[in-house]
């Protein structure tokens, strides 16, 4: 898989969730135009550096700790 | 609750296990199990189900593992009013020591209804029975024993595969790393609904497909070989020796004409060309047969059961891939078509309707798979064949 997540990409995310009240992996990739791949593996790092939380509603969403 | 259950009783007569015995032993000692009767027994009375599907309910972090189930008769069988199933991991191949079994049955005894299946469709551990309060605390108690949540609703199901080598000489892959490695590396796609719907990875070591695989996950991994059948010449006569009908069973059974037989020298041998792998000589000599040598997997797509559409049968997409860890030509794979059919599936659809629906030509194109022969997805249904005269 091409891509490296950087900080600068994880930062943009959190800017993104800074803007909505919830997302799906794939709408953040849409909306940074990234790849979902890409999308992914930043979220799933995000969630791991505990920025990030997941909430369940039928489908998975990721919204911004606390917010 | 009324314990005068007559037509539950009927299902304990006959010769084989009883699950209703099975859950009167529960009642003896669990008061849910007790109001499950009670339900059961109502349903047959009314002719009517008595369940309901229940909700978002779930352990923190995780979108699945659990199935929630609520009774529509709450005020009849209180102690059964929500009687939620717990999906549990299974370790590769369904292998258990008895102090492990033991340790969830101790963990269940405490906060579910005491009982199980082993194992479900899904291949996972299933415990039938708990209340919503009672969900974190097992989890929990079941995480402090090793033992993890495996996935339902729209998200990768719990990966399943055959015992392989672990118990069986024909398995060409190593099923149970594959089912482990694969665990392991996607558990965000287990534990994470987020897709279209349900995708199911399952594997077997050899085409005889012990985990039904072809007909059962979205994308199947069936052991097979690049050379060719190893026959031993001197078992082969043995066999003849011995008055098996090596011509009758094996040749004229053999799907493609591949093998030939010598009476004079009793001799079998192979048009490796030919053989499509399909086992049958394998099953029938296994002292004189055996796959090749050089094994990998055939990977195939598409098998379900009908939701949108009927049930589909898994078609090739690779016909050998090499399986060997880290399995990254594998796992490239996977991820390509998750992509795509997260990007292009409805809800609810699965990636063989998916595929239906867009065309094989399409999937092919945008996963960058060039197409094969082995790719034909069913044969023609209409014999005829018109030219047009030019």
């Amino acid at each position: 898989m091409n891509g490296e997540v950087t900080e600068a990409l994880k930062q943009k995310i959190i800017e993104h969730l800074g803007t909505v009240s919830k997302a799906k992996n794939k709408e953040v990739a849409k909306a940074l135009g990234i790849e979902k791949h890409l999308a992914d593996k930043a979220i799933g790092e995000l969630s791991k550096e505990d920025r990030i939380e997941y909430i369940y509603l039928d489908t998975s969403y990721i919204k911004l700790k606390g917010k | 609750m009324d314990e005068n259950t007559p037509l539950l009783d009927e299902l304990e007569k006959g010769p084989w296990p009883s699950y209703v015995k099975e859950i009167k032993r529960a009642a003896k000692k669990n008061k849910a199990a007790k109001d499950l009767l009670g339900i059961q027994e109502l349903s047959y009375k009314d002719k009517v189900t008595h369940w309901k599907h229940g909700g978002i309910v779930g352990v923190t972090g995780y979108g699945g593992g659990v199935i929630g189930r609520y009774s529509d008769v709450p005020e009849q069988f209180p102690n059964a009013a929500s009687f939620h199933t717990i999906r549990v991991n299974h370790p590769g191949g369904w292998f258990y020591t008895t102090k492990a079994l033991r340790q969830i049955c101790d963990v269940w005894e405490k906060f579910g209804s005491g009982m199980t299946n082993f194992h479900g469709s899904t291949g996972d551990i299933i415990l039938l029975g708990t209340t919503t309060e009672n969900l974190q605390p097992c989890f929990d108690a079941l995480a402090g024993i090793g033992f993890d949540l495996g996935g339902s609703g729209s998200a990768l199901r719990t990966i399943a595969g055959c015992v392989g080598p672990a118990r069986c000489e024909w398995s060409t892959i190593d099923t149970l790393n594959i089912v482990h490695d694969l665990t392991m590396e996607f558990q965000d796609e287990i534990h994470r609904p987020r897709w279209p719907y349900k995708f199911k990875i399952k594997a077997s070591g050899c085409p005889n497909d012990c985990v039904a695989a072809i007909a059962r996950a979205d994308f199947t991994i069936i052991g097979t070989w690049r050379d060719s059948l190893r026959i031993d010449q001197n078992s082969v006569k043995e066999y003849a020796e011995k008055g098996f009908d090596i011509h009758k069973l094996i040749v004229d059974r053999c799907p493609t004409d591949a093998l030939e037989w010598d009476e004079k020298k009793k001799e079998l041998t192979l048009k490796p060309e030919d053989c499509v792998r399909c086992m049958h000589c394998i099953n029938k000599m296994p002292k004189a047969i055996r796959p090749g040598v050089e094994g990998g997997a055939t990977i195939m797509i598409g098998g379900k059961a009908p939701i949108i559409k009927g049930a589909y049968l898994s078609w090739v997409l690779i016909p050998f891939m090499k399986m060997e860890p880290p399995y990254h030509e594998m796992k490239e794979l996977l991820r390509k078509i998750w992509d795509w059919w997260d990007e292009h599936g409805r809800t609810r659809e699965r990636l063989a309707e998916l595929v239906e629906r867009v065309g094989l030509k399409r999937f092919l194109r945008e996963m960058g798979i060039k197409p094969v022969p082995q790719m034909v997805f069913k044969p023609r249904a209409n014999p005829y064949v018109f030219f047009d005269k030019k």
